[in-house]
């Protein structure tokens, strides 16, 4: 499925995407994250926790970021993550535009999420409602650490 | 489905004790048709079933002032065939006959069915929109919750854990009164439901105007929920379509429906404003054929 997300930081547009492409350090950044470090240039290997009413996931996989055009200010990512125990899991790819807003900069985040297993058939309706709690916390997470 | 410690205790106290020592590790199980699927799916391991099939005394249906109790582990057939249920509150075995398939209704029991917090599932809708409370007994003993506070999120209500719920009371409509339950079901009829009400009219002494309604609302948010703008429309009023229109408007703005295989969000806000006329229309002439009959 394919959703898109935005939300306003009140930071300005360059110290928003440094401190974006800058993963270890925005990772900490992402509510349930429980591991994130390189392993080379531009991709990561991390866990995620999520908890989907009864059921928690931990998700153990990769991150890249395929693409990253500061002129554009456009970035796209690439994650790939399974949870061993319930067999299933996901596949995102993201892409990234920040651009103005009144106060701050817009971040605009179009989704293409595919669950995969017996994660997706009982997670799928409600993919849309987590991915959205999961930005706000991320939001106001992001905007501590930027002390703003 | 992973290897698991099983108890059955005999009773709450003893029930509590087992479910205090294993934590959130442990699971409730009494019917087992929404837990055990679960399982087998390998969504959710836990390390210890606490069986109730064996606890003692949670199996009634009770007659208290103006009430009816049901305790947790009354089956959801059990409450669509008592003669107390059919006669008091009519509109609650009429839902629970629309559960799934006769073979779960023989299985799936009251108490599981709100502890599992499924917003897709009948009973919750008409069990709220008839005001009923859910008792919960814990390690720091009993407390008991009307269920728009019960219900939390998706799958998830304010149960903690090592607290189980015991019984549901269920208040006896007023004198004047009329209710039902209205299930859109475009696919087969052991379906859960695309968008589900229940609603309760109380008329006033004049058998005509409204005094108070209640509409709960099902599948169509991560909760069952009320529909209480449109309930607020209808105070004081009388019947007329165009009334019926305009609270099925007013119930579009209060859901929040989840896209899946059984319509679009927007189609399942769409059918809540239809299901919302239609629920009324039949509350309210239920309700007048009581007034009638009582003078």
């Amino acid at each position: 499925m394919i959703f898109t997300q935005a939300c306003v930081i009140l930071v300005e547009r360059e110290r928003l995407w440094d401190l974006l492409m800058d993963v270890p350090t925005v990772g900490r950044c992402v509510p349930g994250i429980e591991a994130i470090e390189a392993v080379e240039e531009r991709a990561y290997k991390g866990r995620l926790g999520v908890r989907i009413g009864p059921i928690r996931l931990s998700l153990a996989g990769t991150m890249a970021i395929e693409e990253q055009d500061r002129t554009a200010w456009r970035a796209r990512i690439r994650a790939d993550a399974t949870d061993r125990r319930l067999g299933g899991g996901i596949r995102a790819r993201m892409t990234l535009t920040l651009t103005p807003a009144e106060a701050g900069t817009r971040l605009h985040i179009e989704t293409d999420l595919t669950v995969l297993g017996k994660i997706g058939e009982f997670g799928q309706p409600i993919i849309q409602k987590t991915a959205d709690a999961l930005l706000e916390e991320f939001v106001r997470n992001l905007q501590s650490a930027l002390g703003a | 489905m992973n290897a698991f410690d099983y108890r059955a205790p005999r009773a709450v106290d003893e029930a509590l004790a087992i479910l205090g020592e294993y934590g959130e590790d442990a699971k409730v199980i009494a019917g087992g048709t929404a837990l055990v699927t679960m399982m087998r799916q390998h969504l959710v391991r836990p390390g210890c079933l606490v069986s109730l099939r064996a606890v003692q005394g949670l199996d009634r249906i009770e007659a208290t002032n103006g009430a009816l109790r049901l305790g947790a582990l009354v089956t959801h057939r059990e409450a669509e065939v008592s003669p107390l249920v059919r006669e008091r509150l009519p509109v609650l075995a009429e839902t629970f006959r629309r559960v799934a398939s006769v073979r779960i209704r023989h299985m799936a029991t009251i108490g599981g069915a709100l502890a599992h917090a499924d917003p897709n599932q009948d009973p919750p809708v008409t069990l709220m929109a008839l005001g009923a409370r859910v008792e919960i007994w814990g390690a720091r003993g009993r407390r008991e919750l009307p269920l728009e506070e019960f219900f939390r999120d998706y799958y998830e209500s304010a149960l903690e854990p090592g607290e189980l719920v015991t019984a549901v009371t269920v208040p006896v409509g007023p004198p004047r009164s009329g209710a039902t339950y209205v299930k859109f079901l475009p696919r087969t009829a052991d379906d859960y439901a695309t968008v589900a009400v229940a609603a309760t009219v109380t008329l006033e002494p004049d058998g005509e105007r409204c005094r108070e309604a209640r509409i709960a609302l099902g599948s169509v948010g991560v909760t069952p929920l009320r529909g209480r703008t449109a309930e607020a429309l209808l105070a004081g009023e009388r019947l007329r379509e165009s009334l019926l229109r305009a609270a099925g408007e007013a119930a579009k703005g209060e859901v929040d429906p989840l896209s899946d295989h059984r319509g679009s969000a927007a189609y399942k806000r769409e059918m809540t404003a239809v299901m919302v006329g239609r629920a009324l229309a039949q509350a309210w002439e239920s309700a007048q054929r009581t007034a009638r009959a009582t003078g």
